[in-house]
């Protein structure tokens, strides 16, 4: 890693293209949580609007979070670094700018679909067939830009990131086109209880095998970078890396517990979310003995703050997941909000995080100059943070406030006033997490494009 | 372990595929073999086309079709099995329960209380929070109806049978004029309940309980001053009740808590005995007693031993 000036005059332009559709979509994405967030305290303020309505609401919402938002944040750092890993230039900028520009096609015909009623009726595969072969050719040419930068590198040893970033996105292109059925065009489903297996087998993978891998390529960047350490262990890397794919693609079917499903899948699923703590917990040892007796180095660093807040939300949610993934604790948490929470933790705490960091660790190195303001994206921080833990534990206690009732005998309709207060105050961290990334675009393009860097 | 390119790659898409194996294609071998169950059949062409419609407005993501052996609400009388979604392609078994589970909904209600409730749910529903779909129009919504009334398949057409053959029932005793609808829903109702008057005395309390319930569960309807004028009553055929004309009409406490324990099968009246307790069912028929009907027998002869928390 010690290669910065043979790479320095490169224009960087593909990871400048995902930082700006990161921090570009974030708002937009953002903003249709908050709107289905009002919707549900409010639900006459948008009578009628059908484009609007709730249920075509929350997908645009889902969607644009996870490939508009955190994928693009991830890959803008992942086309930083991997060139600088393997101490060359990146294959192809112009097939860079190229999948950009796919990648941003396909999130508008994504709000556009969906806004109009154009959806496969699927979670996190709701995209329709047309869209989905943008996705699957976007990331096939992302990893076809990577995989050949690794044919043309200079630095004979692949780093752990390398890695991460390779699996991710191959493997992505892979359960998307199956998880999508996309060799059924019209439907984009299979017929009856399979549907349901394949389509968690593929959404708990978008964790799984996207925004895990290069959420952890990021942060086995960016932490022994800020702390100017050499990374804990090399087995920890092995043992995370492997451990992840082997155990994470087994789990889906825990979303399917209370489902007929067969049951030898169902032990399959509960029991590799147990060991899910295997993966987790080797790759948060790396990166926390890395970071032992540094923390001040990632305390000076935005981005490694960013980084670092991340993997502490990993933790919280992986344990969460694996005990949420047991049947007892499955009767109370199923259907109701404590899996928004899970949800949020996961999304916004773990991959979001350090899709920021990755942000604003990199921004500075691609325009080679300051960012145009500290203090903004440290105010982003603490608003995501703030807004993040708090969806965490108003959406928590309505969770167990329907689980608890239902169980009890109490009829959905019944619960729906107990848990209005929690929603009002979900709102209102909403506003928080949309107007945070409003701050945040504003700073990332002033800090690309501004004249100077002011800082402040 | 030297982690060549050809190593990370290779190694992963070879997991994945065994992976994909293990947890996606050999459960095929169960699954593919699922037969359809007794309540099973083909939908007809106007309810694939509410189908289409659930799906393109996200129904799914507040309503499951999936229930589970520790459910009470809705639906609970039947558990899910792999059998009931042999024609369903995508399966929406949904996986938030913000509004209710609709897998047995088809029958619990008439068409008509579907009409008011997508017109807006706040209308038939005071606490719901589920979009208006008015937008759709009406033949979209007509045909959303048609799917939705048809959830619970076979069960579901014999519930439909019976709202059908009691609406004809209930539009006849409607049309015969106030005096004879009381006496054909009176009648209706086992003697026993009929003679039995709230054991409760009216207390202040109790008046406000009952006024609460009112107004979360009965006044899109019956509207706030109870003559059947609330904001549902234009979609509604026999219309909502003027509980104002019932004076006189000897109804009893046991009467009122008889059919909004049980609903009136045909009308827009549902049946409220899974959503309120026995106190809050007494409560909202002396509320309705006092204030509407003007004519309370609350704590008359005949009543048992006296009631302990009475002050």
């Amino acid at each position: 890693m010690a290669a910065e000036t043979q790479t320095l005059e490169s224009p960087n332009t593909t990871a400048k293209g995902f930082a700006l559709t990161s921090a570009f979509w974030m708002m937009i994405a953002t903003f249709f949580g908050l709107l289905g967030a009002t919707e549900l305290v409010a639900p006459d303020l948008t009578e009628n609007i059908g484009g609007i309505v709730f249920g075509r609401v929350r997908p645009t919402h889902v969607n644009l979070v996870l490939f508009g938002f955190v994928t693009p944040g991830l890959l803008s750092a992942a086309f930083y670094f991997i060139p600088r890993l393997l101490r060359t230039r990146l294959f192809s900028e112009r097939l860079g700018v190229f999948t950009v520009v796919v990648w941003n096609i396909a999130l508008v015909g994504a709000v556009a679909t969906l806004a109009a009623g154009f959806t496969q009726g699927r979670e996190y595969a709701e995209l329709i067939w047309p869209i989905d072969i943008m996705v699957v050719a976007a990331f096939s040419l992302v990893f076809y830009n990577f995989i050949m930068t690794v044919k043309n590198r200079q630095e004979p040893i692949l780093y752990v990131s390398v890695w991460y970033v390779l699996a991710g996105t191959i493997l992505t292109a892979c359960t998307f086109a199956l998880g999508n059925v996309i060799w059924k065009p019209d439907s984009g489903a299979l017929v009856g209880i399979h549907d349901a297996i394949l389509l968690w087998f593929y959404g708990h993978n978008v964790f799984g095998l996207l925004l895990t891998p290069l959420s952890a390529a990021v942060a086995y960047y960016v932490i022994p970078r800020a702390c100017r350490a050499p990374l804990y262990s090399h087995t920890l890397s092995l043992l995370g890396f492997w451990a992840l794919i082997v155990v994470y693609t087994h789990i889906g079917t825990h979303h399917l517990l209370q489902v007929p499903v067969p049951t030898w899948l169902k032990v399959v699923a509960i029991v590799d979310s147990v060991a899910m703590v295997i993966p987790v917990m080797a790759f948060l040892i790396n990166i926390w003995y890395t970071a032992k007796g540094r923390l001040g180095e990632i305390h000076a660093d935005i981005g490694a703050k960013f980084v670092f807040t991340g993997t502490i939300m990993y933790f919280f949610v992986s344990i969460q997941g694996s005990l949420m993934a047991l049947p007892d604790v499955q009767r109370v948490t199923h259907f109701n909000n404590w899996v928004v929470a899970h949800a949020h933790i996961g999304v916004l705490g773990f991959a979001g995080m350090i899709a920021l960091g990755g942000l604003y660790y990199t921004i500075p190195k691609l325009s080679g100059k300051p960012l145009y303001s500290r203090f903004l994206a440290d105010f982003q921080y603490w608003m995501v943070l703030i807004g993040m833990v708090g969806f965490t534990v108003v959406l928590t206690i309505a969770g167990l406030i329907q689980g608890n009732a239902w169980l009890n005998g109490e009829t959905v309709y019944r619960v729906l006033p107990e848990i209005h207060v929690y929603y009002v105050v979900r709102a209102g961290l909403g506003l928080m997490i949309f107007s945070s990334a409003v701050l945040g675009f504003y700073n990332i393009v002033r800090s690309l494009f501004g004249k100077t860097g002011a800082s402040s | 372990m030297k982690m060549t390119p050809l190593a990370v790659v290779v190694g992963s898409l070879l997991i994945l595929a065994t992976i994909v194996f293990v947890v996606v294609l050999l459960p095929y071998v169960n699954t593919s073999q699922t037969a359809p169950s007794d309540i099973f059949r083909q939908r007809a062409a106007d309810e694939a086309a509410g189908r289409k419609l659930y799906i393109a407005n996200g129904c799914v993501y507040c309503h499951s079709q999936s229930i589970r052996t520790i459910d009470w609400g809705l639906g609970a009388e039947r558990i899910a099995q792999a059998g009931d979604y042999v024609a369903d392609y995508p399966i929406l078994l949904g996986s938030q329960r913000t509004g209710p589970d609709l897998s047995q909904d088809g029958g619990e209600h008439p068409d008509d209380w579907h009409v008011a409730h997508f017109t807006n749910p706040r209308y038939t529903r005071p606490l719901s929070i589920m979009p208006a779909f008015r937008f759709l129009g009406d033949d979209h919504m007509g045909n959303l109806i048609r799917y939705v009334q048809s959830l619970g398949m076979k069960d579901a057409d014999r519930r439909m049978q019976r709202q059908r053959f009691w609406k004809t029932e209930a539009i006849k005793g409607y049309e015969a004029g106030p005096d004879a609808n009381v006496q054909w829903l009176s009648e209706h109702i086992p003697q026993g309940w009929r003679d039995v008057p709230n054991p409760y005395p009216t207390s202040e309390a109790g008046l406000a309980r009952g006024h609460k319930i009112y107004q979360d569960f009965c006044l899109g309807c019956h509207g706030p001053v109870g003559d059947g004028m609330g904001p549902a009553q234009p979609w509604i055929y026999p219309p909502p009740l003027n509980f104002t004309i019932l004076k006189n009409r000897e109804i009893s406490g046991g009467i009122l808590y008889y059919q909004i324990m049980n609903g009136i099968t045909g009308t827009a009246m549902p049946y409220f005995k899974r959503e309120l307790e026995s106190e809050k069912i007494w409560d909202v028929g002396n509320y309705v007693a006092v204030n509407f009907i003007n004519d309370s027998d609350a704590n008359t002869e005949p009543k048992g031993i006296d009631a302990a928390y009475e002050p």
